[in-house]
């Protein structure tokens, strides 16, 4: 899998990179800016950008101007932003076109090797990844006419895996159940938010964007 | 008392020409070419002179424009020198003819270069001295190549003691050049630069302007038809010459009205001592001194002494227009030998110094006492602003702080953390150091934790980066209860506000979490024009307030020294709303 990694500090930047080559992936560039970013994603045709949310000049939101650009004119390079704070508005922002392919992460879960690879992975083939943080934070939203009401507290909690992008099997691991238990919430909690029946991947992302809606 | 002496010389030397030009024309035998010379208009010879010579008398004497009225003086005079020419000897003929249209030339300067008495432009200049090129020059042209005793229209006149030769031809031409060409053309262009001025000029300017140049204007006017009307028909040019001096009798008496609504204006004078007499503390001071000098434009600027610069009413500074301003002019107004203030108003008003310096005593000391008042805000402005800087400076250094945690301690550690797990990797094989390793990430995890929660306390970096809507929904996301949000701004506000709000929402919904015992609330940040409304309100218990120990004063302090307003309504019948206004431009 082809990727592109966009992060100013050259110590993160070469962490990151060697990170990825060793799990596997092709790191085709390594750019220090958003705009030198979206030039060679037009070139480079990579199948995922790992993206800093504050990059020069200005070392504010220039990641994710650059990921929203990059979601509506390249559709099909998935976006992963990296960042040291876990904003909600700022996943929403990302997500605001769909969540299939894009992730929001912390920059602390880098670390999590195969966590991290996963979710660069994920994201790379049309999935998505939001950070723990920011799914806690919306499964424990208080809304009026919660939609999610009806969901059972196991049902919440295999919602905010899948939220966080992970597949039955890792969260059967995760709630030590079985995997067709986890099959058995995940069809239930599809069926209550009255999530159609397509493919699997897009019923996921799907879901996520409930939680983020709700 | 030398212009009083000067006067009376004046207004003795008017008396006698006017009377000896009134008895010429009389008893003139001869006929006349001109409309005002028959024998029956001696009166009109008379007052049309007098009444320059009078209204000139008058502007000298009362110091409002001794050029002005000096050369009104010399259009009276000169009118009584071209009555002359209806005496039956040959020098006082000779020279009334001579001087025939001179008046006609120093009335044009004067009405040109009213009220100062000097030439402002180049083309004014022009004109006038094409005036009294025609009136000296080409008139003396004339009367050389002229034989009166045998001119047409002129019988009986008495030997023009300037004849050369006599050559009607020319004479003919000469006249031709004198009256349609000049005249004409120089007359368009004086009514022009007449029409130019009224345009031009400020309210007050057109004030004191409008009767002499409207008048002035009508009679130079006429003068064109006459010159015009004159060759084609004897009947008409008489008929236009009637009308030029009925309007030529008209115009001194329009200046006079000119002298007359200033005088009117010196009464506002009084009218304003007793306004200022009755409730000088809550007249506005400024729309009184407007009235008195019948300048909407005026504005008082306060002299602060110790700081050493101009504030208005309100204590904001000013900055008093520059000496060569041409739309502004400036008078000081003392007060027991002090500056205490400079009034900046038109400049028109520099022409009736008198009135002017009678407005500045009336208002003396009420002046002195307000710019007091006008001292005292200019300190609590000055106190004001230097409150929103310290808040500034706060959190400027604050912003400093969290960025130097992200670029230095936050990014390292996590560069760190990444090292550490491929040492982990590589240690797989010994248990005992895996385990190590395992525990180290794990402290270093939560360390980072802790280092974002320190980061976000110093400072809201989403709000810098992101702007309001993204940090307070955050915010509105932790909220212990269901929390509506609605953040409708375009665009980016200044810096010190989007901060102020971020912290009132998020101390008020603190508040709503730990006492209001409330199961919903709602955020709503608007742009109303001019500033920001935020409101968050609850449906809990009430009774709330701003206390001391409540997070609300701080923040009450920091909205205050942006100059908006808090408000806690919150009655013991429940509900709390807190609402504030930010101005921000």
């Amino acid at each position: 899998m082809r990727v592109i990694i966009a992060e100013d500090s050259v110590l993160l930047r070469e962490g990151i990179a060697r990170l990825l080559t060793e799990s596997g992936f092709n790191v085709v560039e390594t750019v220090e800016d958003g705009e030198t970013l979206i030039r060679r994603i037009a070139d480079l045709a990579p199948d995922v950008a790992v993206i800093d949310i504050r990059m020069p000049p200005s070392h504010t939101d220039e990641g994710l101007r650059a990921a929203q650009h990059i979601r509506l004119h390249h559709a099909d390079v998935g976006v992963l932003l990296l960042s040291q704070h876990a904003e909600v508005g700022i996943a929403m922002k990302l997500l605001e076109g769909g969540a299939d392919g894009a992730g929001y992460l912390l920059k602390d879960r880098i670390a999590d090797v195969e966590e991290f690879a996963a979710a660069v992975r994920r994201v790379g083939e049309g999935g998505s990844a939001l950070d723990p943080a920011i799914v806690s934070q919306l499964v424990r939203r208080r809304r009026e006419n919660d939609r999610l009401e009806i969901l059972s507290t196991r049902e919440r909690e295999v919602l905010e895996l899948i939220g966080e992008g992970l597949s039955n099997q890792a969260i059967a691991e995760r709630l030590f159940v079985s995997q067709s238990a986890v099959e058995k919430h995940v069809s239930s909690i599809f069926d209550k938010l009255q999530i159609p029946g397509t493919k699997d991947t897009h019923r996921r992302v799907l879901a996520v964007l409930a939680l983020l809606r709700h | 008392m030398a212009v009083r002496r000067a006067t009376i010389y004046v207004a003795g030397l008017a008396l006698l020409a006017g009377v000896t030009a009134a008895i010429l024309t009389a008893t003139r035998k001869h006929e006349e070419l001109r409309a005002v010379g028959h024998p029956e208009a001696w009166a009109f010879v008379l007052l049309i002179g007098w009444s320059f010579i009078g209204s000139g008398i008058v502007a000298a004497a009362r110091g409002l424009g001794p050029r002005f009225g000096a050369l009104m003086i010399g259009a009276g005079f000169a009118w009584f020198a071209a009555a002359l020419s209806a005496s039956g000897e040959p020098v006082p003929f000779t020279i009334g003819m001579l001087l025939a249209s001179l008046w006609i030339a120093i009335f044009v300067h004067a009405l040109l270069a009213f009220p100062g008495g000097r030439l402002e432009s180049h083309a004014a200049r022009v004109v006038v001295g094409a005036y009294y090129f025609q009136a000296v020059v080409l008139q003396l042209g004339w009367l050389m190549f002229t034989n009166t005793t045998t001119l047409d229209g002129c019988h009986g006149c008495p030997m023009n003691l300037l004849l050369i030769s006599d050559r009607p031809r020319l004479a003919n031409a000469i006249l031709f050049i004198e009256q349609p060409i000049v005249g004409v053309v120089a007359l368009a262009g004086a009514v022009a630069i007449l029409a130019h001025r009224w345009w031009a000029g400020t309210p007050p300017a057109r004030r004191s302007l409008g009767p002499v140049l409207a008048s002035g204007g009508a009679c130079l006017i006429i003068l064109a038809l006459d010159i015009l009307v004159e060759p084609l028909s004897y009947r008409g040019g008489q008929v236009i010459g009637w009308a030029s001096v009925i309007a030529f009798s008209a115009v001194p008496f329009a200046f006079l009205l000119g002298l007359l609504r200033q005088r009117l204006d010196r009464s506002a004078v009084a009218q304003l001592v007793i306004e200022l007499g009755d409730h000088a503390a809550q007249t506005n001071l400024q729309a009184a001194l407007s009235r008195a000098l019948r300048d909407p434009s005026v504005q008082i600027a306060y002299w602060l002494p110790d700081a050493g610069r101009y504030v208005d009413t309100e204590g904001r500074p000013v900055d008093p227009p520059a000496e060569h301003d041409a739309h502004r002019a400036t008078t000081t107004v003392d007060h027991d030998g002090e500056r205490v203030a400079i009034l900046v108003h038109d400049p028109s008003l520099l022409e009736d110094p008198e009135l002017v310096h009678g407005v500045c005593a009336a208002a003396g000391l009420a002046l002195s006492n307000q710019r007091l008042q006008a001292q005292l805000r200019a300190r609590l402005l000055e106190l004001q602003q230097s409150r929103a800087r310290i808040v500034e400076v706060g959190d400027a250094e604050r912003r400093r702080l969290e960025r130097d945690l992200h670029d230095g301690a936050q990014q390292r550690l996590v560069s760190l953390s990444l090292d550490l797990s491929s040492v982990g990797a590589r240690v797989r094989d010994d248990p005992e150091t895996a385990a190590l390793v395992t525990a180290i990430r794990a402290e270093l995890a939560r360390s980072l934790e802790e280092l974002r929660e320190l980061a976000q306390g110093i400072h809201p970096a989403a709000l810098t980066d992101h702007g309001l809507p993204v940090a307070l929904e955050t915010v509105a996301t932790r909220c212990v209860i269901p929390c509506s949000l609605t953040v409708a701004i375009e665009g980016r506000l200044p810096v010190p506000v989007e901060v102020a709000i971020y912290y009132l929402v998020s101390e008020a919904l603190a508040n709503v979490a730990k006492h209001a015992g409330a199961s919903r609330a709602s955020i709503s940040v608007a742009r109303t024009n001019g500033s920001v409304r935020i409101e968050v309100t609850d449906d809990g218990v009430g009774g709330a307030r701003v206390g001391t120990g409540s997070g609300l004063t701080g923040l009450a302090d920091r909205i205050a020294a942006l100059e908006g307003s808090l408000e806690v309504r919150s009655p013991l019948s429940g509900g709390t709303t807190v609402r504030a206004e930010i101005p921000c431009g």
